[in-house]
């Protein structure tokens, strides 16, 4: 579907979802990341962690979805290339559960791959990782968490990887930048 | 029913042979500490997400009618003649009102004091209990475990406010309403 019409769907659909404030988002997800810290001593179990539980998020995105576009009157055609799944995921999905739009590039050219680029990311707005000396010197060398390794928003993955199951599609899908660490983008 | 009873039993049995040792939890007893835990870590996600709210709504809202803040320069220029009973309703007050509507976008429906630190706060209809089956046990018991994040949300905002207090919650359902609550706050002294 076009580009302008697609930004139209998503804008339409984020209108008629319930919001909730997104301070309450923010700080309710930190937290679940720091009882996740605490639980777990590395940072790849936590990262797993975060995405097994976008995984969950994700399966009942795409129910909602499709069941919120059909009630709006919005049509969304079935997508016959992944480039047109990039365009949905980022420019309707994205911004009806989020109200941030993402925006597609990078199309490997077997059609296999995409990116998705996150410019305002509504889950870190008062977050700030430490680089890796300040994460050292936090753990005192005694093998704690490293917490500059952590991939704070990694549920996202799980939730597009879980999104897409549901359709049929496996992907992996990993963060190639992060604005917390640096980056200027997500 | 009798498979826990001989577990039981013997976890007994071993408690007194060996003082000195822990007797084996048997699957009960896990179960009922496991969920113990997953409640007070609920509950301290609850804790530090109010505290935080409560530290930013506090910035934008005003907190009770010409009270100063606790702590500032204000009250203790005021030779502390600021009666803490009534700064702990306006706290409180604070929480139903303005709090309680960033949160669920709706007031606290009953809000009651004895004037010495005990409120009971009362909601007829919370927003993330309105989906539970009617006259469901089950339901009772998960809709149990989602108000400790409320619980938490409560005591997080208070400490914030410079409150330390205990707060409890109690399910009101009544077999039709199932989104019907209570949070006791005990302000402790």
């Amino acid at each position: 579907m076009s580009k302008s019409s697609a930004s139209a769907s998503g804008h339409a659909l984020w209108s008629k979802m319930p919001k909730a404030n997104a301070e309450l988002f923010a700080l309710t997800y930190g937290s679940l990341v720091t009882e996740l810290i605490r639980d777990y001593d590395n940072a790849d179990e936590v990262n797993s962690q975060l995405d097994r539980i976008g995984h969950s998020i994700g399966v009942r995105c795409v129910d909602e979805f499709l069941s919120k576009a059909e009630v709006s009157g919005i049509n969304i055609p079935p997508c016959q290339t992944m480039k047109d799944t990039a365009d949905v995921v980022a420019r309707i999905g994205f911004r009806m559960f989020l109200g941030v739009s993402a925006e597609v590039a990078n199309h490997a050219p077997d059609g296999s791959a995409f990116s998705l680029f996150l410019y305002d990311n509504p889950l870190s707005i008062f977050v700030e990782l430490p680089t890796a000396e300040e994460a050292a010197a936090i753990n005192g060398g005694s093998g704690g968490c490293d917490l500059s390794k952590i991939k704070y928003s990694n549920v996202y993955c799980g939730v597009i990887r879980g999104a897409l199951e549901q359709v049929n599609l496996k992907v992996t899908c990993r963060f190639v930048k992060d604005a917390l660490r640096g980056d200027e983008v997500n | 029913e009798g498979d826990g009873a001989d577990v039981g039993a013997d976890g007994g049995a071993e408690a007194e042979a060996d003082t000195a040792a822990l007797p084996e939890p048997d699957q009960e007893e896990l179960a009922i500490l496991s969920a113990e835990r997953a409640a007070a870590k609920i509950e301290r996600l609850g804790f530090d997400v109010g505290y935080r709210l409560c530290e930013r709504l506090a910035q934008s809202k005003p907190l009770g009618q010409g009270l100063p803040p606790p702590g500032s320069a204000a009250a203790v220029a005021a030779g502390g003649t600021v009666d803490p009973a009534a700064m702990q309703l306006e706290a409180v007050k604070f929480l139903c009102k303005e709090f309680w509507t960033e949160v669920f976008r709706k007031q606290i429906d009953k809000l009651q004091t004895n004037h010495r630190g005990v409120f009971v706060l009362k909601d007829h209809e919370l927003r993330w209990l309105r989906r539970l089956p009617p006259e469901d046990e089950t339901a009772r018991v998960a809709a149990i475990k989602m108000l400790a994040f409320p619980c938490g949300l409560i005591r997080g905002a208070l400490s914030n406010l410079g409150i330390a207090a205990v707060v409890s919650c109690d399910f009101l359902a009544d077999g039709k309403n199932m989104a019907a609550c209570s949070f006791n706050i005990k302000i402790k002294s």
